[in-house]
């Protein structure tokens, strides 16, 4: 590993509160405080990674600054095709930043710095919404969003492909949010905030998917940024500060189940900012030895206010390197090269560091090919189309693209290239405006201008326009030549990812004295190229010091376990705090069962076991999309005369009541009709939307799994894995106790989601990819989504979608089945099926969507479909069903 | 955010005899078309001792203005040098531009100028009445200081994006006594400072 400070990248001094580098890796951008205003600054990243670049006064360091934010800057980031740049910063703004290819270079007018800008990069718009400072943005895979998070407790999600138009405004957070992160695989976004959560969204519905808030009850608002980052085969989730036995932790939160597990722990203070490595790598095969199939991994890197940087590769328990004392202020962000061996960080005191690993450290990165290759063989899909048919118009995916295009820009328009490249150094305006060059114009300027009188006489000069804006350029390009990387099939089989099993420190698992201090094991202060840096270290030296780090690890580590005696005080200590953990008590239910419920034993259903959550102190949920309704539940509010109560709070919009409860509570979920929570006692209690209770409280045989209200429906999944649907206006049960045991058994698969329609109809979706409904007349569980699902990859229907159906229907079955539909049509087109053979696929598919739709009740989608399948029908010429279709539509 | 940014005010006909007209080369970038004017104004303050002494030179307005990057020359005439008091004529004081959208000031752009007698005759004895014919104005070009101030750009929003930063008046480019900062206080400038452009 090489360290570097290249001293030259600062903001005069004052902070530096985020970093990018831009995906094409040729320059990043830092975001912080300027003079009086934000500041945000392009770099090139040649005179990072090579010293004679460096050298070079021919090689600009500093492309382009812009002083256009009012206020500091916290967070720049470059879209994923490179092409645009979002700052947001204190002054409520989110800009968006296009390079203006044929403006000239200039400086900044009136400040102090007399460096040209050589890139012209201007803003192209002005997202105005948050009513507060904005800490962080973030771009979708594939651009088609953009998420801001602010201070004023909202993300607001802008359609990127019609700025300023909003999407969405996540409403949920009860506190500052300083942190946004997307699903790679686009299904989701997390934020994080000051109210002690990380919230999980769904961008289907752009609903709550999960609230998680246990490893972080115990954390104070001390952070400026709560960076957290998905890792890029999308399985895990990692947030930044989170707290384990009262030590600052990155909480690790696994995508099946939201599971929180394990944790990255060891910095002495909260965690600033987590950053994954955009690539996936695979142990370095090396020569001579019998080349071994290892799984792949993950390699992330975690900043803390502690000032120092740990970088950590999932399949090592131990951080492959921590560096102490790189700054003297926090940590603020971090940023990977695309080829996910170099890393750039900078920090509250105004700098940067950069590391550049090698192979042997880090790994061999896969290709792209094998890491959609990994998503197929966790998704069912490649990553690289997910969206594709969403999009109107086809979008450079990589920077290559984008590069080659802009050469062949760059050759149609001599005058353009000219800007482009170090050769040009002389802040030349090339403009040129009617044959005449700027410098002539400039000659007869006041002559020429035009000059009148306003009626009360006042002078009034018209401008001349000298560059047009080019606002037209924004429109998407159409990727000619785009290679295939659309590869649905891969040939190779790459093992999908088992990294993180049980590595790091599980929580409390292992031995506490060990547990908590890999960090603190001060490793000597490394390489401190610090200020002298404007020279780099030759590289035998840096090799010799990445090995010497290495040792001073194991030293420090092997010195530490002598001490263990010493670490005893700790260890008792430890053992008192309060706060339990997921391994500690692994759900309570399994003893519940044996002791208390014989009955349950005889059958063999107690293996098909559901996790219950945890109690929690307190916890609140949204409920009800119309009218934003929140569940507040504080557990053991009172403790009146030896019993405690915990108290359920209902409030929409000012509106609020509160019940006692003299159990504590694990779920409470609601609808706009109902609210119904489940207790600790095993009982059930329903309310209406008013506060009043309907039915004395349900005696469940075991604790429950998961708890779901529509309208007057409401839905009990329990531990043993038993299904239940009442309707609690006619007090009829829809569902009894019907058993999850004919989906679940044959596999390993667990419940991944449970949700309860609008007409009632319970959905149950397992990590294996199928989604079944439970029809209650037929008293059968039925197969109405199936990821794998081969017709799903073949059908071809787009001719029947009209412009008006385009976006897909909403509702249940869309919501089970996600974009895999769209993401079939694409297949069809790079596969050859004959025809008549992806007819019949695509017949057969039409039906299974219709059926689906109607045993869900789902009349809209129902309607969909059946208008698809028409006039699929009317196509095709199947004149025989077409009969059919008009009895079902009679 | 601005929607009018000033790229570059080049001083044009600089130094000059102080009789001449001042002229400021503009060029501007504008992100969106407005549907107003700009108002333009050039302020020479007479004396650092009181606004009272401040001259508008002139004022124009500039439009229409299409999104865009453009420049125009903004001329005006000399100060009025009936109102100069006489014991501030020789020296260094400033020269302001400022710009305002829907009559609020977004950015003042100031200058320290600095008129001398060419003549090393009348350098070394200047006469008690000052003899503007043979005074030459240099403006300090390289160094001009920029304050910008955040505005309500849209018609609609009466309300203040930021009310703090309505008012310019105070920050505005203060009198050369008080001025703050890197540069040296205006009266104890070296003569000669001038005299490296």
């Amino acid at each position: 590993m090489k360290l570097l400070k290249p001293s030259w990248v600062n903001h005069n001094g004052k902070p530096i509160f985020s970093v990018d580098i831009h995906p094409d890796g040729t320059k990043f951008a830092t975001g912080g405080q300027g003079e009086d205003s934000g500041k945000v600054v392009i770099w090139n990243m040649a005179p990072v990674l090579r010293e004679e670049d460096e050298r070079n006064e021919n090689i600009p360091k500093l492309l382009c600054q812009m002083d256009n934010h009012l206020a500091c800057v916290n967070c720049v980031r470059w879209s994923n095709n490179g092409l645009y740049l979002a700052s947001g910063g204190d002054d409520k703004l989110v800009m968006v930043w296009k390079r203006a290819a044929f403006i000239g270079p200039s400086t900044v007018f009136g400040s102090s710095s007399k460096l040209a800008n050589v890139e012209q990069w201007r803003c192209v718009m002005i997202l105005r919404n948050h009513t507060g400072d904005v800490m962080d943005v973030a771009w979708s895979p594939h651009d088609v969003w953009l998420a801001s998070c602010s201070v004023d407790n909202t993300i607001v999600i802008w359609n990127a492909r019609k700025f300023p138009e909003i999407v969405m405004t996540l409403k949920g957070h009860t506190g500052l949010v300083k942190g946004l992160t997307w699903d790679p695989v686009g299904k989701y976004i997390a934020s994080q905030a000051d109210d002690r959560s990380l919230k999980v969204w769904r961008t289907m519905d752009w609903q709550l998917e999960t609230n998680i808030t246990k490893p972080f009850s115990e954390c104070g608002g001390t952070t400026h940024v709560l960076r957290l980052s998905w890792s890029p085969d999308g399985q895990y989730l990692v947030s930044a500060h989170a707290m384990n036995n009262s030590g600052p932790t990155a909480q690790i939160i696994e995508r099946d189940g939201w599971k929180t597990n394990m944790d990255f722990v060891g910095h002495r203070k909260a965690v600033t900012v987590v950053k994954f490595n955009p690539k996936i790598f695979k142990k370095k095969q090396k020569n001579g030895s019998t080349p071994k199939p290892s799984c792949p991994y993950c390699c992330c890197a975690v900043g803390s206010k502690d000032r120092s940087l740990s970088v950590w590769l999932t399949s090592l328990k131990r951080p492959l390197v921590v560096i102490h004392d790189l700054f003297d202020k926090s940590i603020m962000d971090i940023t990977w090269t695309l080829n996910g061996l170099g890393l750039l960080v900078c920090s509250m005191d105004g700098t940067v560091a950069f590391l550049d690993f090698s192979q042997d450290e880090l790994g061999d990165p896969l290709n792209e090919e094998e890491k959609n290759a990994i998503h197929q063989n966790i998704y069912g899909k490649s990553l690289a189309i997910t969206m594709e048919s969403q999009l109107s118009s086809t979008i450079i995916e990589n920077p290559e693209m984008l590069k080659y295009q802009q050469e062949r820009q760059g050759n149609q328009n001599p005058n353009e290239a000219q800007g482009i490249g170090p050769e040009n150094q002389t802040p030349k305006l090339t403009n040129v405006l009617n044959g005449e060059s700027l410098e002539d114009i400039r000659k007869n300027l006041l002559k020429k201008q035009v000059e009148t009188r306003t009626a009360d006489g006042r002078r009034r000069i018209t401008p001349l326009c000298i560059a047009q804006l080019d606002t037209a350029g924004t429109a998407a390009v159409n990727s000619i030549g785009m290679k295939s990387n659309l590869l649905l099939t891969s040939a190779s089989k790459i093992e999908p990812m088992k990294a993180l099993d049980s590595r790091f420190t599980e929580r409390s698992k292992a031995m506490p004295g060990v547990t908590s201090v890999p960090l603190t094991i001060g490793i000597t202060p490394l390489d401190r190229v610090k200020d002298s840096s404007s020279v780099k270290e030759p590289k035998g030296k840096d090799e010799t010091s990445s090995d010497s780090e290495d040792k001073i690890m194991v030293k420090s580590i092997a010195k530490r376990k002598g001490e263990m005696e010493g670490a005893e005080v700790v260890e008792k200590r430890k053992k008192g705090r309060p706060r339990k953990d997921a391994k500690t008590m692994p759900f309570p239910q399994v003893t519940f069962l044996l002791s208390k419920d014989p009955s349950r034993l005889t059958t063999p259903i107690a293996v098909l076991k559901l996790p219950t959550p945890s109690i929690q102190k307190s916890f609140s949920t949204q409920v009800s999309t119309d009218g934003v309704t929140y569940l507040e539940v504080e557990n053991e509010v009172s403790v009146v005369s030896g019993s405690r109560l915990s108290q359920l709070k209902w409030s929409r919009e000012g509106r609020e009541w509160d019940v006692l409860l003299p159990s504590r509570i694990i779920i409470a979920a609601g609808s706009s009709n109902v609210v119904a929570v489940a207790c600790e006692d095993r009982t059930l209690s329903v309310f209406t939307a008013c506060g009043r209770r309907l039915i004395p409280s349900i005696i469940l045989p075991v604790p429950m799994s998961a708890l779901h209200c529509s309208g007057h429906f409401v839905m009990a999944l329990t531990a043993s894995a038993m299904l239940s649907v009442w309707d609690v206006q006619k007090q009829t049960a829809l569902v009894k106790n019907e058993s999850l045991n004919p989906i679940l058994s044959g596999t390993d698969a667990t419940v991944s989601q449970s949700f309860l329609t609008q007409q009632g109809v319970a959905v149950v979706s397992l990590s294996n990819g199928k989604t079944y409904c439970f029809n209650s007349s037929l008293e059968t569980w039925n197969l109405i989504a199936d990821k794998q699902d081969s017709l799903v990859q073949c059908t071809d229907f787009r001719n029947c979608v009209s412009a008006q159906d385009a976006l897909g229907s909403m509702g249940p079955l869309a919501l089970t089945q996600g974009r895999n539909l769209s993401a079939g049509r694409l297949a069809s087109r790079l596969s050859s099926t004959p025809h008549h053979l992806q007819q019949g696929m695509t017949l057969a598919f039409l039906e299974k969507q219709l059926s689906s739709a109607l045993i869900l009740l789902s009349a809209s989608e129902y309607r969909h479909w059946l208008l698809i399948y028409a006039r699929f029908l009317v196509n095709e010429g199947e004149a025989v069903r077409e009969g059919q279709c008009h009895c079902s539509q009679g | 955010m601005a929607k009018v940014q000033v790229l570059n005010v080049a001083v044009l006909d600089n130094p000059s005899p102080f009789r001449n007209p001042f002229q400021f080369e503009i060029t501007f970038e504008c992100m969106e078309d407005l549907p107003e004017d700009l108002e333009w104004k050039i302020i020479y303050v007479g004396s650092a001792e009181s606004e009272e002494y401040d001259q508008v030179l002139d004022s124009v307005l500039v439009g229409p203005v299409p999104a865009g990057r453009h420049m125009f020359v903004f001329q005006a005439d000399a100060p009025n040098t009936g109102l100069i008091p006489e014991s501030d004529a020789v020296g260094v004081t400033v020269v302001l531009i400022t710009c305002t959208y829907r009559g609020q000031e977004f950015i003042r752009i100031g200058y320290y100028v600095n008129n001398e007698y060419t003549d090393p005759e009348l350098r070394e004895n200047p006469p008690v009445k000052p003899d503007y014919t043979q005074l030459q104005r240099n403006i300090l070009a390289s160094n001009p200081r920029v304050t910008r101030f955040h505005i309500n750009w849209e018609a609609t929003m009466e309300k203040m994006e930021d009310s703090e930063n309505v008012d310019p008046a105070p920050n505005a480019m203060l009198p050369p006594t008080s001025m703050p900062g890197k540069a040296p206080p205006l009266g104890l400038m070296p003569d000669n400072s001038m005299d490296c452009l």
